[in-house]
């Protein structure tokens, strides 16, 4: 009982570590911006209307019209537990292939990948292993995208205001 | 740690027979069809990781493409008036 | 528990968490942020059930198809399909 303790516990730290990841990527490379296509902007005006804001809106839309950092966080950590570095690697590929099916220029998502892949290997010589990682993802977006709209857009609607200046 | 994996793996197929189960009675229930082919997004999702399971993983890639591109030609049928 | 059973079991809860949330909402372009969340968990049990380097093509096809499919629907939903603004 006591492992397994550890091992949640484990989870909820990679979770704020990926979040911190993900966010900052994001948000440093504009999404919050504008929306990316058509759907993702529509998204945005819906989430507004129920009573968010709207530049966390259309930062929501683009998460889920285009990998961007948050899928790219995941598939490295997928790759890491799989198959070390290389499969991290090997996974930013996939995720600059998929982002350019998306119609999207494919940076967030690639620099996500691999700072992901680095951070995961490094958290790997604390005793962490790189599934808590994955899990840790899925925690960390549901966090943003599952409970409440509303206040996760109004959450990433002030911290672009604070990456705007 | 063999008792631990196996009530563990019991979870994960009960989890993915309630995903396919929502899945399936929500594309019978809704009228619209955008929403009936979101819902067959969580039967496909539920459907995969039995797939992976038994070690299929080309039938899973194969899968994987597949559906999306079936679900993009339906759209092709049920869009929006004029943009 | 090995991390690995714990890191599946928080998946396979998310899962059935993120379907339920998406069954009660009622607005239609609202329901895709729940099946985003839906398919990282998904993504994540291919991963975890079968550590194969396959499984890494696999989990990125299934992510990446995924996500195609929610930008067909959204962009087909309100107008225009994969048309940039």
């Amino acid at each position: 009982m006591d492992i397994s303790l550890l091992a949640f516990a484990h989870i909820l730290v990679a979770a704020a570590v990926c979040w911190l990841n993900f966010i900052v990527i994001d948000i440093f490379f504009r999404l919050p911006e504008a929306g990316g296509v058509v759907g993702a902007t529509a998204i945005g005006k819906h989430i507004e209307a129920k009573g968010g804001a709207l530049h966390g809106g259309y930062m929501m839309g683009n998460i889920v019209s285009s990998p961007d950092a948050s899928a790219g966080t995941l598939l490295a950590s997928c790759g890491v537990f799989i198959a070390g570095i290389p499969g991290g690697l090997l996974a930013a590929l996939l995720v600059y292939i998929g982002n350019r099916i998306c119609h999207d220029p494919g940076y967030a998502g690639t620099t996500g990948c691999i700072s992901a892949t680095f951070i995961v290997y490094g958290f790997t010589f604390l005793g962490f292993s790189p599934a808590e990682f994955i899990a840790g993802m899925v925690l960390a977006i549901a966090t943003i995208q599952g409970i409440s709209h509303p206040r996760a857009s109004r959450l990433l609607s002030r911290l672009w205001e604070v990456r705007r200046g | 740690m063999s008792g631990g994996w196996i009530a563990v793996n019991d979870l994960i197929v009960g989890a993915c027979g309630v995903l396919i189960v929502i899945g399936t009675m929500l594309t019978i229930k809704e009228a619209d069809p955008f929403r009936k082919l979101i819902s067959l997004g969580i039967m496909i999702g539920g459907v995969m990781p039995f797939i992976v399971d038994r070690g299929l993983l080309d039938v899973a890639i194969a899968v994987a493409l597949i559906a999306p591109l079936s679900t993009i030609f339906t759209l092709m049928i049920c869009r929006r008036g004029e943009p | 528990m090995t991390p690995q059973e714990a890191a599946l079991a928080v998946c396979g809860i998310i899962a059935v968490y993120a379907a339920v949330r998406l069954a009660m909402e009622q607005d239609t372009l609202r329901k895709l942020p729940f099946l985003n969340v839906l398919s990282f968990a998904i993504t994540g049990v291919i991963a975890l059930i079968l550590p194969h380097p396959l499984g890494i093509v696999a989990a990125a096809a299934y992510f990446v198809g995924s996500t195609l499919e929610s930008n067909a629907i959204a962009s087909t939903y309100v107008g225009g399909l994969d048309r940039r603004e």
